[in-house]
């Protein structure tokens, strides 16, 4: 009697779990692809086609944005906010970069990088090449800001490193501009770590470390590629003649 | 009469600009402008002094717009707002097309061709401000003055005082003036009037005087007569009446209150009973034990008030209040003044509460306000949190440093140019300046620079052995043998009572002699408003010339904190135009 109840509900058991098995896995199926769809859905949208402009307060971001969209000189303020506009890289291939212009203020540049980085496929460190024995210092913790984000690192977006303002006969070379920066940023490898954390606990570029230990910074030891570049958004003729941008266009033109 | 008048985005390209009189160019003073108004967040009123211009300035929020005018500071023309409204309108809704459609390509493609618009426009803000005439003063005839007689301007004893007799000798309005008079005068009681009317030609001083006499002896003899003399009824009551009190009728023992209470009579206050522990509380009391008084919160009260004015707003039909908050969350509202007026009180009752000070939380919320003002807000946004989100981005704006903080790299500097790097703690008495010294100078040892500590305090008791404890305990924390021979800090003092410039002055050079990389200079606690002391600080730092003066402040001080801060930063600008990051 006992026997006779017992394979019944064995029997039944294994008829109860094939339907039940089938549809649990039939859900774990459609979960999975909708997980794939969403994954490839998400990677299109967030392809990143952005070409940040990136530099110190009159830099001459905004000019330059302003000639390689329109090719025409246009009279600039500081900039409060970014602007943004789709950027055709030659006439022949349709390929087409978004380029945005931020600002360049203290109190505003790493806000605005931080909305942008996560996007940024490229960007464009504009240096001004007459204030540069100057502002050196300043450009080096910018650079260094830059660099050791974590997005960015992760990324390894290209970086070009325009020197501006070559019109002026005043201006530094890139190849000068390139030592200077490394010589600046060796020595902020050491001084920013060592600073004291804040109370907050966020850490000013703490973990991450530059280039290698134990050698002399250098741009090459960078994850992402590094260029320098001269240009002149105003240009050899004024305001009335073309811009000095050709390398940097150049260079547009094969990250795109 | 306008210096120049520019429009340009947010983003930083110039749409339009009118260069006017021959002026400076106007990139400078609209930088200027943008660093210090709209990027501190000092948006609340509209006007900017530049060196010699002042600037006004309007914001547009929907399409990222900026428009300043600059004029002269000794200018002062009053159709300038005006102006910028008229234009701010007329230039949206030219170019409406360019903004909404095309976006950034728009801006930088479209010429906006604006001269003659802007001409019309200034023609018609300068000839409204000419319409109006100069106000023309009044002709004596006008004035009330004229219009009074000379009797009623008189003075007699007993009644209220007047305006002192004038000497009637305004030879070519008096026959108005007389006129008037007689047309005037409500209260002409019979003969009086005309003969003083007549009379008024010949009215001398003398004459004047002659008659108060004589109208002065008459009062005497007829006591108790009322005035007599023409006055307008208005002007005078009918004499003097006796006061009356209220308790003038009673006997004077109910007046008496010489035998009330007085300390240590018994029958005391023929009032109510003196219950003492209903006084002070009635709880069950410790004796000798301090208890808080208990008061109403004003919180309540004000909740109240906050709440009557938006129960108005709250009660404008309900339907139809659904849908506009439907509307509100979905597709493209713009945020107006009423919409964040409550949210924007809220923020700034709660940014006081937490120890802002208050006309900084006012002059953000202002701000605030004005850059939001007219923005079309995304979907699925409320008020709230474009509100919220709007402040959070400028306090964080504030919060930014203006400068590079970076000590250590400034010291390897200095140290290149074989000079000392000079750091100067001030602040007043007891927030830790000595504390934060020694922690600091740890830290600058553990980084392998050498410290001079100078004893610049002169004034408390133990000032100087404080640093010579901490001196000696990080010498043993950091043994010269492990540097190489040299000792990491050392203490220079000159005992007290001296002069605190002159002993950092001799620091500074000792260092430099003996090759010390970073000199710390400790002075004396000072309150921001002992103007003697604070002159004593301006000297040290303007004597010594320090790479970085460092403010050492109290986080549980709260709005004592801007006023210490302010006064002390004027002290110094005054005395040398120190640029110091504020």
């Amino acid at each position: 009697m006992a026997g006779s109840s017992e394979p019944q509900p064995e029997a039944l058991r294994p008829a109860m779990a094939a339907p039940a098995l089938l549809s649990v896995l039939l859900a774990l199926l459609a979960v999975a692809v909708t997980i794939l769809l969403w994954r490839l859905v998400q990677g299109r949208r967030s392809r990143r086609r952005a070409v940040l402009l990136l530099g110190l307060c009159d830099a001459g971001k905004t000019l330059l944005f302003a000639r390689l969209l329109t090719g025409r000189y246009r009279d600039t303020q500081t900039s409060i906010t970014e602007s943004s506009a789709l950027y055709r890289v030659s006439k022949d291939k349709s390929a087409n970069v978004t380029l945005i212009d931020l600002p360049g203020h203290e109190s505003l540049r790493l806000h605005f990088l931080e909305r942008f980085k996560a996007a940024a496929r490229a960007i464009v460190f504009v240096v001004d090449s007459v204030a540069f024995q100057r502002e050196v210092k300043d450009v080096a913790e910018f650079l260094y800001q830059v660099l050791v984000d974590g997005t960015v690192l992760k990324n390894a977006p290209a970086l070009l490193i325009a020197c501006n303002k070559q019109d002026v006969t005043m201006a530094k070379s890139s190849k000068l501009i390139q030592q200077q920066l490394e010589k600046e940023l060796n020595t902020l490898r050491v001084t920013r770590s060592a600073a004291p954390s804040s109370l907050d606990g966020s850490a000013t570029g703490g973990p991450a470390q530059l280039g290698k230990k134990g050698k002399d910074f250098d741009f090459s030891q960078l994850p992402m590629k590094v260029e320098f570049v001269e240009c002149s958004a105003r240009g050899s003729k004024g305001e009335d003649g073309d811009a000095d941008c050709e390398a940097l266009e150049k260079w547009l033109a094969k990250i795109a | 009469m306008l210096d120049f008048f520019t429009i340009f985005s947010k983003g930083g390209l110039v749409l339009w600009c009118f260069q006017g009189v021959r002026g400076p160019v106007a990139t400078a003073p609209v930088n200027a402008l943008i660093r210090s108004v709209l990027l501190q967040e000092r948006g609340g009123n509209n006007s900017f002094n530049h060196e010699a211009l002042t600037l006004k300035y309007k914001l547009d929020n929907q399409f990222e717009l900026v428009f300043v005018v600059g004029f002269q500071k000794i200018l002062t023309l009053t159709y300038v707002d005006k102006l910028i409204d008229d234009v701010h309108k007329e230039f949206r809704d030219k170019y409406r097309n360019e903004f909404q459609q095309k976006g950034t390509l728009g801006l930088l493609n479209g010429t906006f061709d604006f001269k003659e618009d802007f001409m019309r426009l200034l023609r018609d803000a300068e000839e409204s401000s000419k319409a109006r005439a100069p106000t023309v003063m009044k002709t004596f005839e006008q004035s009330q003055k004229s219009q009074k007689t000379v009797k009623c301007m008189i003075e007699t004893r007993g009644e209220k005082p007047k305006e002192k007799v004038k000497n009637k000798k305004n030879k070519g309005s008096k026959k108005e003036g007389m006129e008037a008079v007689t047309a005037a005068s409500k209260a002409s009681t019979g003969d009086r009037q005309p003969s003083a009317a007549g009379d008024r030609e010949e009215l001398t001083k003398d004459e004047i005087l002659q008659k108060n006499r004589e109208e002065f002896f008459k009062r005497h003899m007829k006591a108790g007569e009322k005035s007599r003399s023409p006055k307008p009824e208005a002007q005078k009551e009918k004499g003097k009446k006796p006061r009356v009190w209220d308790l003038g009728n009673s006997n004077a023992k109910v007046l008496d209150y010489s035998n009330s209470a007085t300390n240590g009579s018994v029958e005391a206050c023929p009032v109510e009973e003196f219950d003492p522990d209903l006084a002070l509380g009635g709880r069950n009391r410790e004796p000798g034990r301090l208890y808080d008084l208990e008061y109403e919160s004003d919180e309540e009260i004000e909740e109240k008030v906050i709440q009557n004015p938006s129960k108005p707003s709250a009660k404008k039909g309900g339907l139809g209040g659904m849908f506009g908050m439907l509307k509100g969350l979905v597709g493209s509202k713009s945020l107006t003044r009423e919409d964040m007026d409550p949210i924007l009180e809220k923020m700034k009752d709660h940014l006081i509460a937490k120890n802002v000070a208050a006309e900084i939380a006012v002059q953000l919320c202002e701000s605030v306000a004005k850059k939001l003002e007219g923005r079309v807000m995304g979907t699925f946004t409320t008020v709230t949190s474009t509100v919220k989100q709007a402040l959070q981005e400028a306090l964080v704006q504030i919060l930014q440093p203006q400068r590079r903080v970076d000590v250590l790299r400034d010291v390897m500097d200095a140290q290149r140019h074989r000079r000392p790097y000079v750091v100067t703690f001030c602040g007043v008495n007891g927030v830790g300046k000595s504390t934060n010294l020694a922690k600091i100078s740890f830290w600058l040892i553990e980084n392998g620079f050498s410290v001079l500590i100078a004893a610049c305090d002169t004034f408390r008791a133990g000032a100087v052995e404080q640093l010579r404890t901490h001196t000696r305990r990080l010498n043993a924390l950091h043994p010269p043998e492990s540097h190489g021979g040299r000792t990491m800090v050392q203490l220079y003092e000159k005992g007290y009572g001296k002069d605190a410039a002159g002993i950092a002055m001799e620091a500074i050079s000792y260092a430099r002699n003996q090759g010390f990389d970073v000199v710390l200079v400790d002075t004396a606690g000072r309150m921001q408003d002992n103007a003697p002391l604070m002159t004593a600080l301006a000297k040290l730092i303007a004597v010594n010339a320090p790479d970085l003066v460092l403010f050492v402040g109290e986080a549980l001080v709260g709005n004592e904190a801007v006023d210490q801060l302010g006064l002390l930063f004027s002290r110094l600008n005054k005395s040398n135009s120190l640029s110091l990051s504020s």
